[in-house]
């Protein structure tokens, strides 16, 4: 294997120091490597796939490009700052930062040489959970991404609305931390334009969480049919915060996901919906971790998969309770929908427990769609097809009245939808 | 409208009807009763479509037609309406969607045109009245949390919807108490119309005492052992099911 080097990161932003760790995280890089099959977290996503369509282009970002917003599938009737990405870089044109707070993207941040307060995003902890090769070589080549602050007792009155327009390699890495009290709505939109073009979308997204804080947080994964995406979710949380993530697959042709939380302080609590509508080859894999590192902490996962053709889902969810993390109240619910016969869910909750006085439900379903369910439907007078469609969308639809802006459900149920088989009309269909 | 003749079927090799000959004519109200396990849900579920239910002989007709050929969507739009024993619960389907569905595919299959959403709500919000079926219902899913009374309640408000020719009530009154008995009952007797037949499955004489049957049946074993008006739910009553039962075996006995 080559090393990822100076070459690849001189001409990144930030000063000499950043570059010192820049050159660390290209070293472990080419120390680590990519993920193998050999790896039992990377056992049934094949990431060769990677380096097999694109070489070893995928260590340059790609160059610039000019795309209007307006030319984009983007959220409509959605009221917020909309901050957009092409190519891994902000466009501040077509942004609006919010006023008040301190909100900047990446690049800024490590030009302007007057802090180092950035650099800290830098620094890799190999023993992390799910800790990779992909996350070294986003330190080492990250271009751009958003940093922003959000201060104690600040209530960020609308959504940040974060769009990366993608079709082109990225390197994208971003920090939000909330001060205590501070709440705040983060919806992150990948989206493609071309639907021919593959290279890799490597996003990292930190977020920690001060007392009492609250973040709801969108991951919308849209990107265009060959687009291949990695991204790293890491969350700290202190005590009484608030997390919840609404994590929706629906792009690509390889799309993977570590979505870690850590539960450190008593009272927090997070609450991770994932929803994955496969199709074609596609292949989704989310890994989440969340450990219950203090006492009173509250965590509830609810992931669904709807897989047609010859899709491959993965779901491996691992919950660590910690010695000390008494009254644990934990949850974890993955059910998984198969269309087609060729389609594949491999999906496996992982439970570690170091003390007694915790509630740790788990459930796993994988089946077709319920028979008393469409004998009901068809008893009704619905034609076969319009009853399979309807419990599909329904089962579908379970995990995203979570959500509570509604340009965002109907902009998802709209996208969700119309990769499976289709009613022409949904107006009404759902509760 | 409705003739079932020497009805054999079996549920995983094990026979459950051993030749069931019914008759029920336009208009007629037709109560089914017998102990459990006699074949009572088989038959109405045989009616209505549902997989699992080996016919091993015999034949159904309706209004002419062979019902057994159909599917339960092509048995509802000729008509057919099967009101649960234990209706399904369909999280996240709105209720008022899934009748909108129904009716437009009956409509559209009867050679009419589909009614629009303001035509149809306005149809639901006066059944749901007529049934006694809170409006907050119509906008949630299909029996999502609703309780047992609720449940049989939306089953009888989807049978004035869907407007059928030939209605069964799969112990439609099991487990209801006596303020929701007389609430679904009485939905019943609103929705009685001349060419409109009802058969009732059940189990408790107690519904006859509120929907009156021009036909009673007594079904056991698999067999209609007895038929008689209204007179024999009360004999039924007073004296159970086995008296039936000797009588036949004396029947057979002297055959």
């Amino acid at each position: 294997m080559s090393a990822l080097t100076l070459d690849n990161i001189a001409a990144l932003p930030g000063n000499a120091a950043l570059q010192t760790l820049r050159q660390q995280a290209a070293d472990t890089y080419t120390r680590t490597g990519l993920p193998g099959k050999r790896d039992e977290d990377w056992k049934y996503t094949d990431i060769s796939r990677l380096t097999a369509a694109l070489g070893e282009s995928w260590w340059t970002t790609s160059e610039p490009q000019t795309v209007d917003i307006n030319d984009v599938a983007a959220i409509e009737d959605l009221d917020a700052y909309r901050l957009v990405f092409v190519a891994g870089r902000f466009q501040a044109k077509q942004s609006n930062i919010p006023a008040g707070v301190q909100l900047l993207p990446l690049a800024e941040l490590l030009n302007s040489d007057a802090h180092e307060d950035a650099h800290c995003l830098f620094k890799l902890d190999e023993s992390a959970p799910l800790f990779n090769g992909l996350l070294a070589a986003n330190s080492a080549l990250a271009s751009d991404g958003l940093c922003a602050c959000i201060r104690e007792g600040i209530k960020l009155d609308k959504p940040l609305y974060v769009v990366h327009v993608g079709n082109s390699t990225a390197h994208v890495l971003s920090g939000l931390m909330l001060g205590a009290n501070a709440e705040a709505t983060l919806i992150e939109h990948f989206v493609g334009t071309d639907s021919s073009a593959a290279s890799l979308s490597n996003i990292a997204t930190y977020v920690r969480l001060q007392d009492n804080a609250s973040l709801t947080h969108y991951r919308l994964q849209l990107e265009s049919d060959k687009q291949l995406h990695v991204g790293r979710v890491e969350v700290k949380q202190a005590r009484d915060s608030r997390y919840t993530l609404h994590a929706v697959e629906l792009g690509g042709s390889l799309s993977r996901a570590d979505i870690i939380i850590n539960l450190s302080e008593p009272g927090a609590s997070c609450d991770l919906n994932g929803l994955f509508v496969g199709s074609g080859r596609q292949h989704i894999d989310h890994h989440t971790r969340i450990d219950h590192n203090a006492p009173h902490c509250r965590s509830r996962e609810n992931y669904r998969s709807v897989l047609d053709g010859r899709s491959h889902a993965v779901f491996n969810g691992k919950i660590v309770v910690a010695e000390g993390a008494i009254k644990t109240d934990s949850a974890q619910s993955n059910a998984n929908l198969l269309l087609s016969k060729n389609a594949e869910i491999d999906t496996k909750p992982e439970l570690e427990i170091y003390n007694d006085d915790v509630k740790c439900a788990h459930g796993v379903t994988v089946g077709q769609l319920d028979k008393n369910q469409l004998f009901y439907l068809k008893s009704r007078g619905l034609p076969e097809d319009e009853a399979r469609q309807l419990l599909t969308f329904a089962f579908a639809d379970e995990v995203l009245v979570g959500m509570k802006i509604k340009a965002v459900r109907r902009f998802i149920e709209k996208e969700a939808f119309a990769k499976l088989p289709n009613l022409s009309d949904l107006e009404g269909m759902l509760t | 409208m409705l003739k079932v003749k020497n009805l054999h079927a079996s549920v995983d090799g094990k026979k459950i009807l051993k030749g069931i000959n019914l008759e029920i004519g336009a208009g007629e109200v037709h109560a089914i009763m017998g102990p459990n396990g006699s074949g009572k849900s088989t038959l109405s579920n045989i009616i209505a479509g549902r997989d699992g239910y080996e016919v091993t002989a015999g034949s159904i007709s309706y209004k002419g037609k062979d019902l057994l050929a159909m599917e339960p969507e092509e048995r509802a739009w000729e008509g057919v309406f099967l009101a649960f024993q234990y209706p399904v619960e369909i999280a996240g389907v709105n209720n008022t969607y899934m009748l909108k569905a129904g009716v437009n595919a009956k409509r559209k299959h009867q050679g009419e045109q589909e009614l629009d959403a303001i035509d149809f709500m306005q149809l639901v919000k006066e059944k749901a009245k007529m049934v006694e079926l809170d409006q907050s219902f119509l906008s949630r899913g299909v029996n999502e949390g609703f309780s047992g009374g609720e449940k049989k309640r939306n089953e009888i408000f989807q049978m004035a919807v869907l407007e059928p020719s030939l209605a069964l009530l799969d112990e439609t009154d099991s487990g209801l108490d006596i303020d929701a008995l007389r609430i679904v009952a009485n939905g019943v007797n609103k929705l009685r119309r001349e060419e409109r037949s009802i058969v009732m499955v059940t189990h408790y004489q107690r519904l006859l005492d509120y929907i009156e049957p021009d036909f009673v049946h007594v079904l056991a074993d698999g067999k209609i052992l007895k038929s008689g008006d209204k007179s024999l739910a009360l004999e039924l009553e007073s004296r159970g099911y086995d008296w039936v039962k000797e009588e036949e075996a004396d029947r057979i006995k002297a055959a």
